[in-house]
């Protein structure tokens, strides 16, 4: 079941367009993940759910009651039953803790209900306190609350992890998650965090000019996305160009500085032979042990270490090839093992299958 | 702490604030004709003076404007302005740094008592020193009160801005190798040049309107002279005239301000995690620097409440209180009330467009209603005399709703500065939340937007009441006939050097307007200081 259709949507401020042409479906009880770089329209798309903005053409619908369209009144935001958590909290610094959570409650399920709540947040006891005596985790957990509270059919959170450190973002975001699950309410997260996207979402539906350019689960997201930039967006990738060499059974094999390489049934590339642009994560290519003595060179590529970001749990090597001009550096991903020092020479080898797009 | 995979680009995230500056829902249309029809009413006296000035004549009132008697009173004016207003400005600004930043004893109470003179009337405080040192009268005695009157209107906001800067950007300059007396005039001066300009701004505004000091101490300016001439219809020309080179005066001085206060900004800049300043240790500086705020204390503070005492002694104590004072206390605060109130709810709907809702026209329009600045009670009161004997056929003229109405427009410009701080004290995403929790938009805006603005609105409110008790020259042209105000009263007592019977006035309009000036002190301190605590 649908619980929210956009369909067509338009908004520009000025001569300035934000949204040209958005479409998205997110199904009832999902948890939905729009992820775009700043100035991508996600928080104008959030303000055109909760009925903050009016949009210039296309139209919403919450479940089948049309919010916003072409020759409906647009529903104000206090009848659209929609949660909205903005960034970085906005708690009514006036009101108690309680009194925040409570706000658009009637009286009498009042007090009962931000019990209720602040047990879920982990919160129970501190009903008393102001906002400013909360520390920005829990000031998090009183917006999310507040939110929840009328029991939304949808609710938006806007970024709300972005102002924390990592370590609370993590067990926020778990939290979160959790008790949206346990409520069975629709979550749509706008975030420019691709980790926060990956980790949490069922869905994420990637925004750039003002449309959507991919909607898929964040596994299909990252291992088959829609075109090069896209997958430079999410997650590390280094992009090189191949040769699409005859197909070999049902996988075509591609050419490339790394060897030849299967190609994987997702891509969206034709059977045609000829030049493609093909994607491998960092994750898919290995220092091979030995380095230049190893025994067997074959499908290697050869080079110098220009740099190592070391991570304790893993680390990122970066790559120059040896006489290969047009790709100036790889990056690999590698499970511990010593630190490489610059200019170290390694070998390194691929593992496939890759994705690959006909050139352009 | 890094992550693995780092987010393609990852600016900091934008606070909710200014990611959505003033994006709203539509387009305000009720908000924007609302602030048409203030603006409108507040352009009312200019227009009123245009067309008198055209039925004198222009030729008659451009004679006038070329009188010799015009350069002298512009000369009289121009000096007293730019002395005055440069005292104001080094001892507002000496004594709010002396309290906020070094370790004056007792900072807490100075930080009061040197907010109070605002309460005294200006021509209170020339009595003061007029009635007692027969000396203070002319140009000097005009610099020497009205320095002591005015000061605090620079020390106010310098004190609020001092507060409230970043002692890091201090310390900072110091880390790059630059002296303390360098940073001082280069960080913190700079820090406060904002509020020193727009406290000076005020001093002119202040000087240019003045007529009840200038009087006593028989010091001539524009404004005396069209007080003289306003009621004489032979003098119509005369008062259009003068009243137009005052209105081009501070037209230039309104231009002039903008012009000097640039572009810069001065702030903290960002979230961070405030700090107040390490006060400087004085060290043997100490004595003086009590002895300095003690000094202009005495002067601004002691000496006209001395001399109010020392005169009803002095008269046998005569009858205090009694039906006049109380009747025209009651007054005072009746007519007080009502121009605060309008006021307030007036600047209401400019105050949210102009903070919510920005774009050029819009700022333009808000901006227009500061014009009201360039026009001195003296010609507002003026412009509204002569709309109602010419149109009205003095139907209003001396009655309680035009005097108000004259108040009205007088002070709109302060409470909009009032009501503006307020409502950007509540920023408008939290108007959204509490719509997107099922409240409409009224009720919206009333459980949240007025609730945080309250401290605010009640500053405004009371920086009009503080201003309609101790104004003189408007209310002596408009007061309704049969009945005495404070300063009415007071100033017919003075006039008659009947200085036993007018002191107790004097005491009195102290007292009402102590209290509220208190309270904004308290504001002003707070709103400063409300970053800091949470």
């Amino acid at each position: 079941m649908r619980q929210l259709t956009v369909t067509g949507l338009h908004k520009a401020f000025g001569t300035h367009p934000v949204l040209t042409g958005l479409d998205l479906d997110v199904p009832a009880g999902s948890f939905t993940a729009i992820l775009g770089p700043s100035g991508s329209g996600k928080t104008t798309l959030l303000r055109l759910l909760a009925g903050f903005e009016r949009a210039d053409a296309g139209s919403i619908a919450i479940g089948d009651r049309v919010v916003d369209g072409p020759g409906t009144s647009q529903v104000p935001p206090e009848r659209r039953q929609i949660g909205y958590v903005p960034q970085e909290g906005a708690l009514f610094p006036h009101l108690t803790v309680a009194a925040n959570v409570g706000f658009g409650l009637p009286a009498r399920r009042r007090a009962a209900r931000t019990v209720e709540l602040l047990e879920a947040v982990g919160l129970a006891g501190m009903g008393d306190r102001y906002p400013h005596q909360l520390s920005g985790g829990q000031q998090q957990r009183v917006a999310v609350a507040r939110a929840l509270a009328i029991r939304p059919e949808v609710v938006l959170l806007d970024e709300p992890f972005a102002s924390l450190d990592a370590h609370l973002r993590a067990s926020l975001r778990a939290d979160v998650l959790e008790i949206c699950r346990a409520a069975g309410t629709t979550a749509i997260l706008v975030t420019h965090d691709q980790d926060e996207a990956l980790s949490m979402a069922d869905r994420i539906a990637v925004l750039r000019d003002g449309r959507i350019v991919q909607y898929a689960a964040p596994h299909e997201l990252y291992t088959r996305p829609a075109d090069p930039a896209l997958a430079r967006f999410v997650g590390d990738a280094n992009i090189i160009t191949g040769q699409l060499t005859a197909a070999a059974g049902q996988l075509g094999m591609v050419a490339t500085i790394l060897g030849s390489l299967p190609v994987s049934p997702g891509s969206g590339v034709t059977a045609q032979p000829g030049p493609v642009t093909v994607l491998i994560r960092p994750e898919q290519l290995e220092i091979v042990a030995g380095g230049p003595d190893a025994a067997d060179q074959h499908d290697c590529l050869a080079g110098r270490v220009i740099a190592c970001d070391y991570y304790g749990h893993d680390a990122v090597v970066r790559v120059r090839p040896d006489g290969q001009p047009g790709n100036d550096e790889v990056i690999v991903r590698t499970t511990g093992g010593p630190q490489l020092p610059p200019g170290a020479p390694v070998l390194v080898r691929a593992r496939g299958p890759v994705i690959a797009w006909a050139s352009s | 702490m890094k992550s693995a995979v780092q987010p393609v680009e990852a600016p900091p995230a934008p606070s909710a604030l200014t990611a959505v500056p003033a994006r709203r829902a539509r387009r305000p249309a009720g908000l924007i004709t609302a602030t048409a029809v203030i603006a409108a009413l507040l352009a009312v006296p200019l227009l009123f003076l245009l067309i008198e000035a055209y039925r004198a004549g222009w030729s008659a009132v451009a004679t006038e404007i070329f009188r010799p008697l015009s350069g002298s009173l512009l000369w009289n004016t121009v000096r007293l302005t730019v002395v005055v207003t440069v005292a104001c400005a080094v001892l507002g600004t000496a004594a709010a740094w002396l309290v906020e930043r070094t370790n004056l004893p007792g900072r807490r109470i100075w930080a009061v008592l040197l907010v109070i003179p605002l309460a005294i009337p200006d021509f209170v405080v020339s009595f003061g020193w007029n009635s007692l040192f027969l000396w203070v009268q002319g140009f000097q005695g005009a610099v020497l009160v009205m320095t002591l009157a005015v000061y605090p209107l620079v020390y106010l906001p310098v004190a609020a801005s001092l507060r409230a800067a970043d002692p890091g950007q201090e310390e900072v300059a110091r880390s790059l190798g630059v002296g303390r007396v360098a940073t001082f005039v280069r960080i913190t001066l700079g820090q406060a040049k904002g509020a020193i300009l727009g406290g000076c701004l005020l001093v002119v505004l202040v000087l240019l309107a003045e007529y009840g000091a200038f009087e006593m101490l028989g010091y001539r300016t524009f404004t005396t002279e069209i007080f003289t001439n306003f009621n004489q219809p032979s003098a119509v020309p005369t008062a259009c005239a003068l009243s137009l080179i005052l209105v081009a005066i501070s037209l230039v001085v309104l231009a002039g301000e903008g012009w000097l206060r640039g572009r810069g900004r001065v702030s903290r800049t960002g979230p961070m995690a405030p700090r107040v300043a390490p006060p400087l240790r004085l060290g043997r500086w100490t004595i003086p620097a009590v002895a300095a705020v003690l000094a202009l204390l005495v002067a601004a503070l002691g000496v006209p409440i001395y001399a109010s005492v020392y005169w009803i002694f002095q008269g046998g104590m005569p009858a205090i209180g009694g039906v006049p004072m109380l009747d025209a206390a009651w007054h005072t605060a009746l007519y007080g009330v009502c121009a605060a109130a309008a006021d307030t709810l007036l600047a209401l709907p400019v105050a949210v467009l102009a903070i919510r809702h920005t774009s050029a026209a819009r700022h333009f329009l808000e901006r227009s209603t500061y014009l009201v600045l360039a026009m001195p009670g003296v010609v507002i009161a003026l412009a509204l005399t002569y709309f109602t004997e010419q149109y009205l056929h003095s139907i209003g003229y001396q009655t309680a709703p035009l005097l108000v109405l004259c108040y009205a427009i007088m002070f709109f410009p302060l409470a909009l500065v009032g009501v503006k701080a307020a409502i950007a004290r509540a920023p408008a995403n939290l108007e959204d939340v509490a719509r997107s929790l099922g409240h409409g938009r009224l009720a919206a805006f009333s459980r949240v937007t007025l609730r945080l603005a309250a401290p605010g609105l009640v500053a405004a409110f009371c920086l009009v009441f503080l201003e309609v008790v101790t104004e003189l020259t408007a209310t002596l042209i408009l007061v309704p006939t049969g009945v005495q105000t404070l300063a009415t009263q007071f100033w017919a007592y003075q006039s008659n050097l009947s200085y036993a019977q007018a002191a107790p006035f004097a005491l009195v309009m102290i007292g009402i307007a102590a209290l509220p000036s208190i309270a904004l002190g308290r504001f002003f301190y707070r709103s400063a200081t409300a970053r800091i605590e949470t």
